[in-house]
């Protein structure tokens, strides 16, 4: 039979499926009351800026109708900044100034924004048009992540993200999501964007998910996705494994923006990453969670004590892919 | 977390050990039926009793009637009787009614009604504990041998009394031995090889009773068979006098015991008792508040059905809520379908129940697109979250407005009975379903409507399917079993199925 034939196969590489992660993962490892940490954007920011992780520049804050008027002070030495709704779900919100021209705003598409329409949508974002359930929330605006040009062929609007999955302060697993036509500029993967998965040893992309399915090519510019760099990889991990430390939160979803000048910022937490990433690594979530809770045991109660760099070095040591892909070759 | 899940186990296991137990305890000691239809047959013993009064006379009639205790369970008495006193009391173990009256005149008919059902008896009570010995009667001459010479052999082919009263019985029924002849001196009606036989049996020392038995069957002028019994010590040995077969079978109800006869008349003449019987079906359930009617413990008592009625038709639809939650649950966590949280599919079973499902779907899947559409209009107005909503909301109740108009006047009202349960809860699934669309995106928003109705749909379809939900209502252990099952479900890691095709691409038959 075609169900029983699947369980065995997805049970014996150790795919993690929701219940299991549900259960033994999110709720076993994050406590709740640490939940409102990785929600509100802006409090996690605070908390890596307090231990020294890298993050894109906070400019300012808005949490009043009578505060939009600060905007202008807030950005007035930035030619180009991000608003975003503190506590947003899926990219929602977010609007993106490249540009400034005679007192108007040149949005990401090129289009004009004016004063008046960037503040009503603050307005907007403050009386909770975008946060869950629909409380007030604050408006934030950051610096512009500039996406290094190493991603430009595999991606198509929106700037790419790493996703890496930590338990306990280990990386597991990692991917890089490419926006698509589809997904708008966003880098969700049920949006439409595509996942590929990221080898922990190197840092060299392997192949690719979209809408389950596995690809080589990314959808709009058939460019094969595989065999691509991430730069500053080392520092990436160290930085992914670090958000364990900063939140407490044993099992997490780190996503990390690669900037141009500044490297490796750290965008947001999740405290319920996705599943899917296993089809871009093809592995199972659940067989490499094992593993670091086989090294947890052994450690016991030094566990705590087990400094980044050697958790990073066990993780590269244990997930490297079997067989790395080739570079494309040069364009 | 190893602790945790024996923990859970073990709540699981004393749950369903306490659920099962309560389930278990109602079926094989309190009787209760398991399903509504089940019906018992309920026998119908009428006793007419006519005879004719002697002018001037006062009349005193005292009839043998069963004792209450007899294996089966007397749900109702009587005694008709035109001007006549009734008065009951017990004499060696028996009940005996006496009807009397001063004066009477010409035929008179009284009558004695007993209906009796096997469920919810009790065992039979046991007679008091009998002698185990008597004396011996004084025979003499001719009948004193041909009983030496009776007894001998029996005693030889017999080893205790059971066996003894067997061959005496075969041996009294055998008529080509002139023993047997001289003894039954030429009378061979049942009563008197019965006394034959209990004569055989004094000599023998054994003690032996008759009792007078009526068997359950539909039957029309059926006369009180004679049957034997004796103490051996521990339980009481019934015989039928006429072929020695042991054992009183199921049917046979004990009328009396003794050697009097079934009526005593004073002051009347040609009495005669004529005695029916038929058969007549009853739920169980039935039974079971006729019964308490009567002040008589049954399984009603400490149950749901002690309510009163308008409490007990909300509790048939509360306690069939768990049910409908446990499939919700079960959709969730096996089969990986989304829906809207865990109770909102149940409450739309609910809402479904005074709507019709076919109505209810329809009325859903429109007014929802109605106010979804409305919400998608709303969105390029950029207004606030709550004030998009409250907008959808009022969209919809006047979309009911219109719906219930609409169908009033093409005479549709019985279908669309608009009912304030259903509308509210419509409104709110439509609230839920907007945020989701604000959070998640439209095609998440109607895979989680769908999944709601069809979850909705199989809620509704199990909740009001009537053999369960007299089950649950009639044993409410059914809920703690349901509990074990769902704290075990809080321990399932096991896929969903959805998740076999979503990770269908790991797999080697994925690759191809």
């Amino acid at each position: 039979m075609f169900g029983i034939r699947t369980w065995k196969a997805l049970r014996q590489r150790g795919v993690m499926g929701i219940n299991q992660r549900n259960g033994d993962y999110v709720l076993a490892y994050n406590d709740r009351r640490l939940y409102p940490l990785v929600d509100d954007k802006i409090r996690t920011k605070n908390l890596a800026l307090e231990a020294g992780i890298q993050v894109p520049d906070m400019y300012g804050i808005i949490d009043t109708e009578q505060g939009i008027s600060k905007l202008q002070h807030i950005v007035e030495t930035h030619g180009d900044f991000v608003i975003k709704p503190a506590q947003g779900a899926g990219g929602d919100g977010i609007m993106v100034i490249s540009d400034r021209f005679e007192g108007y705003y040149r949005g990401a598409s090129g289009r004009m924004i004016s004063p008046e329409e960037l503040e009503f949508h603050i307005s907007g974002i403050i009386s909770g048009i975008y946060s869950l359930g629909g409380h007030r929330d604050r408006a934030l605006i950051e610096y512009r992540v500039r996406s290094t040009d190493l991603f430009d062929r595999i991606s198509i609007g929106g700037v790419p993200d790493v996703r890496i999955i930590v338990l306990k302060g280990y990386p597991v697993a990692a991917m890089l999501r490419l926006p698509t036509r589809q997904s708008d500029g966003k880098a969700n993967l049920h949006q439409g964007a595509i996942g590929v998965g990221v080898d922990i040893a190197t840092g060299v992309t392997l192949s690719g998910t979209w809408h389950n399915l596995k690809i080589d090519r990314h959808p709009d510019t058939a460019h094969p996705v595989a065999g691509v760099q991430i730069p500053d990889w080392e520092a990436c991990l160290e930085l992914a494994a670090r958000c364990y430390d900063l939140t407490g939160l044993g099992y997490l979803g780190v996503d990390l923006v690669m900037d141009k000048h500044k490297g490796p910022l750290m965008l947001e937490l999740n405290a319920r990453p996705g599943l899917n990433i296993q089809i871009a690594i093809d592995d199972g979530l659940l067989r490499r969670c094992q593993v670091v809770e086989g090294e947890l045991e052994t450690l016991g109660e030094l566990a705590d004590a087990e400094p980044v760099a050697r958790r990073v070095m066990f993780s590269k040591k244990h997930f490297a892919a079997a067989t790395l892909p080739e570079q494309p070759e040069a364009p | 977390m190893r602790s945790v899940k024996l923990h859970a186990r073990l709540l699981a296991a004393f749950l369903l050990l306490l659920g099962g137990g309560s389930i278990a305890y109602q079926i094989l000691v309190q009787k209760v039926p398991l399903t509504e239809s089940e019906s018992d047959p309920v026998w119908v013993v009428d006793a007419q009793i006519s005879f004719e009064a002697r002018n001037n006379t006062p009349i005193k009639a005292r009839m043998h009637v069963p004792p209450l205790e007899s294996g089966f369970t007397a749900l109702n008495e009587s005694f008709i009787s035109n001007n006549y006193g009734v008065n009951m009391n017990r004499e060696n173990g028996n009940r005996l009614v006496t009807w009397s009256a001063r004066r009477a005149e010409g035929k008179q008919n009284l009558y004695y009604r007993l209906m009796l059902t096997s469920r919810f008896a009790e065992p039979a009570a046991k007679p008091e504990d009998g002698p185990q010995f008597r004396a011996a009667p004084p025979l003499e001459g001719p009948e004193r041998l041909a009983a030496d010479a009776l007894l001998a052999p029996i005693r030889q082919h017999s080893a205790d009394v059971e066996t003894f009263i067997s061959e005496t019985i075969k041996r009294v029924n055998n008529m080509e031995s002139d023993n047997v002849r001289l003894l039954l001196g030429g009378d061979r009606s049942p009563e008197n090889r019965a006394r034959v036989v209990d004569l055989l049996l004094a000599v023998a020392h054994i003690p032996a009773e008759p009792v007078h038995t009526l068997q359950l069957n539909e039957s029309r002028d059926q006369q009180p068979e004679l049957w034997l019994r004796t103490y051996n010590g521990k339980d009481w040995l019934y015989f039928n006098p006429l072929d020695g077969r042991q054992g009183l079978p199921e049917d046979r109800l004990v009328w009396w015991s003794g050697d009097k006869p079934l009526l005593a008349l004073e002051g009347a003449r040609n009495a005669d008792v004529d005695f029916g019987i038929h058969r007549n079906e009853m739920s169980a359930l039935q039974l079971a508040q006729s019964l308490r009617f009567q002040d008589q413990s049954s399984f009603i008592d400490y149950s749901l059905y002690e309510l009163p009625v308008p409490s007990q038709q909300l509790f048939r639809i509360l306690m069939m809520i768990p049910v409908g939650v446990l499939l919700v649950l079960l959709i969730r966590s096996l089969v990986g379908m989304e829906t809207l949280g865990t109770f909102t599919p149940v409450l739309i079973a609910l809402a479904f129940r005074e709507t019709q499902v076919i109505w209810g779907v329809l009325l859903f899947t429109f007014i929802t697109a109605i106010g979804l559409s409305v919400r998608g209009y709303l969105e390029h107005l950029k207004l606030q979250l709550l004030a998009r909503l409250s907008i959808v909301l009022t969209f919809v109740v006047i979309m009911m407005a219109l719906i219930s108009l609409v169908g009033y006047k093409l005479g549709l009202s019985t279908g669309l009975s608009v009912a304030l349960f259903p509308m509210v809860i419509l409104t709110m699934v439509i609230e839920r379903i907007s945020i989701v669309w604000e959070e998640r995106g439209g095609v998440q928003s109607m895979k989680v409507a769908i999944g709601t109705l069809v979850a909705a749909v199989l809620c509704h379809l199990l909740m009001v399917w009537q053999p369960l939900a007299y089950f649950v209502f009639t044993f409410p252990g059914v809920l703690l079993v349901l509990a074990a099952v769902m704290v075990f479900m809080g321990h399932y890691r096991g896929y969903r199925l959805a998740e076999l095709l979503r990770f269908r691409a790991m797999t080697k038959e994925g690759d191809r």
